[in-house]
């Protein structure tokens, strides 16, 4: 561990905490670094560390996964989609497919991509043909797929899309009145886009402390030293403990081009529920390219747990911060990255795959 | 999703960019950067192909000793 994370542990440590804090993660990039710095293991006994809902694929609601499977399957398109959602799987009977990927396997077009770019290139390389990009994911990633928009796509590539906002979701927790969480480590890079504002309110208010933190172990040990500090001096403030990249008002331009492509609507999450102002939808000047417009909805009222977790499965809970990924009991059992049961263990950002990585094997709940 | 990776701008081509990290290079759009001037030489944080915002060579260090750690815990 670098020098400056040792000082920031060796800060932590020194401070006089009486009872157990439990501080609160929004992203799967933070949860990544905490779990393979070691960071639980070197903090404080009285500091609990809890992955929140920060992964998009894990809450991309059942229901779009499965419309993106029924399209790919009956349109004639290509459908491409960053990796990670090619295994996530939905509830169907037996012997229909559960994953993009068996729909790909069941003949499919089906292209895992890593940019919007490449959905750009493969729309642009088969003019005669429609691509439908299946675009899940936070502002992080609607920023840039709103900038292909404004900048100017191939008239064939149509959008379905599915993207959040997570601010809301953690309000969602705080207004609940059981947030499960003393203090809020705030994600990085969504504040570099949108800005450290919209965090405010965790302080103002709710009164909890909350400090915005990069990826880097001293950034984190950082933002966790200000949240601790704060709820012992009984002071409550926005902290910036990534200043390198977020800038009060965030990146403007992402935030025009995300205003002039895309409107916030209500919006349902994986094993959570709607969520008031939580998602991105396309603006109507670009209907044309909607694949919700375009195509018919393949949504059937009569599929069994239709927006549910998979039976058995505990990500909803993880996904909220009500458990920890070990406590499920499919963990490390039914459900490893190699068979993944629930889309917490399929997602590169999954808290139950991080655990995972990380050589977490035990598990109480078994 | 959320992870961007640190980059150095090698050359610039009007909203794109050639930038490399770690000796890998890749073709990076600059069209959220496109009000801020970027120059070869200069640092980004790219996400899913975009630039997300600039910064400077010694916090991209710092970015990547995380990285290598996470590579070096993939890999084993």
């Amino acid at each position: 561990m670098a020098e400056e994370a040792r000082l920031w542990l060796e800060r932590i440590r020194a401070l006089p905490l009486r009872r157990r804090v439990r501080l609160m993660n929004v992203c799967g990039g933070h949860e990544r670094s905490i779990t393979m710095a070691g960071l639980r293991a070197a903090l404080p006994r009285d500091v609990e560390l809890i992955p929140g809902p920060g992964c998009p694929v894990c809450i991309c609601p059942e229901e779009d996964v499965y419309e993106a499977i029924q399209v790919a399957l009956h349109e004639d398109v290509t459908l491409v989609a960053f990796g990670d959602m090619l295994r996530v799987p939905v509830n169907v009977p037996r012997g229909e497919a559960r994953s993009l990927e068996q729909a790909k396997a069941a003949g499919a077009d089906i292209r895992p991509i890593a940019s919007p770019q490449e959905a750009a290139a493969i729309a642009s390389s088969n003019p005669g043909r429609r691509v439908v990009f299946f675009a899940a994911g936070f502002e992080t990633t609607m920023a840039p797929v709103a900038s292909l928009l404004v900048q100017g796509a191939p008239e064939n590539l149509l959008m379905l899309l599915s993207g959040r906002l997570t601010w809301p979701a953690v309000a969602m927790l705080l207004d609940s009145g059981t947030p499960g969480f003393d203090g809020l480590i705030a994600p990085g890079h969504v504040a570099t886009v949108m800005g450290p504002e919209e965090w405010q309110f965790v302080v103002d208010r709710h009164g909890l402390p909350a400090a915005i933190a990069g990826f880097t172990p001293a950034s984190l040990l950082a933002a966790m030293y200000s949240t601790l500090r704060q709820l012992l001096d009984g002071r409550r403030f926005l902290d910036n403990c990534y200043p390198e990249v977020v800038r009060p008002g965030g990146n403007p331009t992402a935030r025009r081009h995300l205003a002039e492509a895309m409107e916030v609507v209500d919006a349902a999450w994986r094993g959570i529920g709607v969520i008031p102002a939580s998602g991105y939808a396309l603006r109507p000047a670009l209907a044309a390219r909607d694949a919700r417009r375009v195509f018919p909805s393949y949504a059937d009222a009569s599929r069994k747990r239709a927006g549910e977790m998979p039976p058995g499965c505990d990500c909803a809970k993880v996904v909220l911060g009500r458990i920890y990924p070990n406590e499920c009991r499919l963990y490390g059992k039914a459900c490893t990255p190699r068979t993944p049961v629930g889309p917490c263990m399929v997602s590169d950002e999954g808290a139950c795959r991080i655990w995972w990585s990380g050589g977490v094997r035990d598990n109480p709940a078994a | 999703m959320c992870l961007g990776i640190p980059m150095k701008v090698l050359e610039v081509d009007g909203f794109n960019a050639r930038c490399e990290a770690k000796g890998i290079e890749r073709e990076v759009s600059l069209f959220m950067l496109q009000d801020e001037p970027v120059e070869p030489g200069d640092h980004v944080m790219v996400h899913v192909g975009y630039a997300l915002q600039k910064m400077t060579e010694e916090e991209a260090r710092s970015a990547w000793e995380m990285y290598d750690l996470m590579l070096a815990a993939a890999d084993a």
